[in-house]
């Protein structure tokens, strides 16, 4: 059909429209039509879209990739595709083709949760047999192997595994050693004060600083939506345990953080980082990652992380596999890529989280090794307090309810 | 064609006789939809309804029991019952505002255009509304109007997003073809002639609308009222996006109930004063606009 034609077809379809007056049976026959196509359309483009990695070059053999690994890699029977449950943004995705192209996946899914209490109403709901892998925080690992949701790692396949850091693999101890087995370290932060130094000239140091200042700023603090994280700032700042259950402090912590509802902007675990570098935001109880990229642009150059000094909470993410993973293969073999140090290096390089592998760390640039809010010097360490499983608490889920239900006043 | 027994009636009239075989097939064509319902609605209520009376297990979920707890807890705190009332309320009643001219101009004043109107009004509806939800908060943001007013204004804390009216002009714009069509619908069929004869009886132009074509369009007005107000009522993304959190709704609070507490019983009982919430006042309402009238029109589309 020549152009011409085709312009006189259009108009003499507008004609007709515009000529015929719409009754309901008009109108739910133009519905109609526009749902089956929109939805033809949104078919064809996901079927499209999906059919074209399949096809991407199979010939690549396993071994080609020169990534200066040195140790024999281990053969996986890889599946052809990984479903991956995780934090949001927190792979490379140079990495995540690396890893593609390595083991033939043509299917890579990367699903978003914002919080470790989502990820276990997910499988609570029965996701077990949706996922491959998934990142749990540390201290959750317990609860799910208990509900029997993650299975027993075989370490024997997975050799780079060797390469983490004993004391960062080894989380569990005392009785609870065996949950070692179900986990190989990701990486490891700390939680603490972000503020715009531009507009916060006040010092802020200490948990209780920030609690003084606040309703300075009443309308611009962002907090990550985490129980567990946010409750450490009262608790450290009236000098107790970020693992308390007992009442008496944390009813005293209850009083902070009523105090400070009023003047939250948000919990958001996972646009913080925008918050902040627009301004919206001035000052933010965060995790290190959101905010460290920040520090290098210009515009936002003023931001500064600090790791508080009466102390704070160090978190560990860790990678587990799901007991019905419908691609264990393609699972083990990305649970032995990640650690290779060469990637893992990388890692740290682009999401700022200091990484567990002794290996990678030689790797890593040195401004970043050297920076203290990535990798946390030896003496500040001292400061820091691992995080145990104590969302289930009554008393502590009372608080965070009620101080969710009422940030903004 | 004559019949031979005497025109039946206008009122009453017998039923056709239905054989044997009629009445298997009759149940056997509503088979499938009830099956439908019963299995993907009365199922799950009810399943929601048991887990509201039970006890969460310490790691989270439901264990059995029975206690009267939960509900304890809700009557005891209603705020996010109250906060999603106002909201739903003020909204219905803002996409009534919007949407009753809307639906007017395009009924009488549409002319050869109607169905051009229409289908502007169709395609973004059926474009993901999570995209649509989050397009607002560029044009709310600080990098929009919110930040324009906060520049111009010199207020730095002047915020849009996080606010009622962040909410509220999300839930308008979200739900406003809902209210459009059904009105559209009903105004689009009201006989001209009627209000040429009002207007020949020397009735203004207000007072035509006002007793000619409102009552006329009532029914439509109900089903748009209604279907905007319930989703409204359990709305959560809008809240959570454009609200920040901050305007606590039922949706708000069930999530958090189910997601960070991992608290099912006490979510369920939540869900199950929803749906009770939603039954009154759905009933009162269709109750108040339907008293008086000799036929009960529910059901327009």
């Amino acid at each position: 059909m020549t152009d011409q034609e085709m312009e006189r077809y259009a108009r003499q379809v507008m004609r007709r429209l515009e000529r015929t007056p719409l009754s309901r049976r008009g109108f739910m026959w133009a519905s109609a039509m526009s749902a089956t196509a929109a939805f033809l359309a949104a078919c064809a483009g996901g079927g499209g879209g999906s059919a074209a990695p399949s096809t991407a070059p199979s010939a690549a053999p396993p071994a080609s990739g020169a990534s200066g690994e040195p140790a024999p890699q281990p053969s996986y029977a890889t599946e052809g595709a990984l479903f991956m449950y995780n934090w949001a943004e927190y792979i490379d995705l140079e990495n995540i083709e690396e890893f593609k192209a390595r083991y033939n996946i043509g299917e890579f899914t990367y699903d978003i949760y914002d919080s470790n209490e989502a990820l276990l109403t997910k499988l609570d709901g029965g996701a077990t047999g949706l996922y491959d892998i998934a990142a749990p925080t540390a201290e959750f690992v317990k609860v799910m192997v208990d509900k029997g949701y993650i299975v027993e790692l075989p370490f024997d396949r997975i050799p780079n595994a060797k390469l983490v850091n004993p004391t960062f693999q080894n989380f569990y101890s005392g009785d609870d050693a065996k949950y070692n087995n179900y986990h190989i370290p990701k990486d490891w932060g700390t939680t603490g004060i972000a503020i715009r130094k531009k507009v916060v000239t006040e010092d802020v140091k200490t948990w209780k600083q920030f609690f003084e200042v606040a309703p300075k700023y009443s309308g611009r603090i962002v907090m990550v939506e985490s129980a567990g994280d946010v409750m450490t700032a009262p608790l450290k700042a009236l000098g107790y345990s970020l693992n308390s259950t007992d009442p008496t402090e944390l009813n005293a912590a209850r009083e902070l953080l009523k105090g400070i509802a009023p003047h939250v902007l948000a919990l958001d675990s996972n646009d913080y980082g925008d918050k902040l570098a627009s301004e919206e935001a001035v000052m933010g109880l965060v995790w290190t990652g959101g905010v460290v990229s920040l520090r290098d642009e210009p515009a936002t150059a003023d931001i500064e992380y600090i790791v508080p000094e009466d102390g704070t909470l160090y978190w560990m993410d860790t990678w587990v596999q799901m007991a019905e993973a419908p691609h264990p293969e393609a699972g083990l073999a990305f649970l032995n890529f990640i650690q290779e140090p060469a990637i893992q290096a990388k890692e740290t390089e682009t999401n700022r989280y200091a990484t567990a592998n002794d290996a990678a760390k030689a790797l890593v640039k040195p401004e970043i090794l050297n920076d203290p809010t990535v990798f946390v010097p030896e003496e500040a360490f001292t400061r820091l307090e691992g995080a145990q499983d104590v969302s289930t608490d009554p008393l502590r889920v009372e608080i965070w309810e009620e101080f969710s239900s009422n940030i903004g006043g | 064609m004559t019949t031979a027994a005497p025109a039946a009636p206008l009122q009453a009239r017998e039923p056709a006789p239905v054989r044997e075989g009629g009445r298997l097939l009759t149940a056997a064509l509503m088979l499938p939809a009830s099956l439908w319902y019963l299995i993907l609605l009365v199922l799950p209520i009810a399943i929601v309804i048991l887990f509201s009376f039970g006890d969460r297990s310490p790691t989270g979920g439901y264990a059995g029991g029975f206690t009267f707890q939960n509900y304890a807890t809700i009557i005891r705190s209603p705020d996010p019952f109250i906060t999603s009332i106002m909201l739903a309320v003020l909204g219905t009643l803002l996409c009534l505002v919007v949407g009753l001219p809307l639906a007017y101009f395009i009924a009488t004043r549409g002319g050869n255009r109607k169905a051009l109107f229409i289908i502007l009004l169709v395609i973004p509806f059926w474009t993901s509304f999570l995209i649509r939800t989050y397009a607002w908060i560029v044009i709310l943001g600080p990098d929009g109007i919110g930040g324009f007013v906060a520049d111009a204004t010199g207020n730095r804390t002047f915020r849009i997003l996080g606010t009622e009216a962040g909410v509220l002009i999300g839930l308008v714009y979200g739900y406003l073809p809902l209210m459009v069509f059904p009105l559209y619908v009903t105004l689009e069929r009201i006989d001209r002639t009627l209000i040429e004869a009002s207007k020949d009886l020397g009735a203004g132009r207000l007072a035509s609308f006002r007793q000619i074509t409102l009552p006329i369009a009532l029914p439509g007005l109900i089903t748009g009222s209604i279907l905007v107000f319930i989703p409204m009522m359990g709305e959560y993304v809008i809240p959570e996006i454009l609200g920040y959190g901050r305007v606590f709704t039922i949706g708000n609070s069930l999530v958090l109930r189910f997601f960070d507490a991992r608290n099912w019983p006490a979510g369920s009982a939540q869900a199950v004063g929803l749906i009770l919430v939603m039954f009154i006042s759905v009933s009162f309402y269709v109750w108040f606009t339907n008293r008086g009238r000799r036929t009960r029109d529910v059901s327009v589309l």
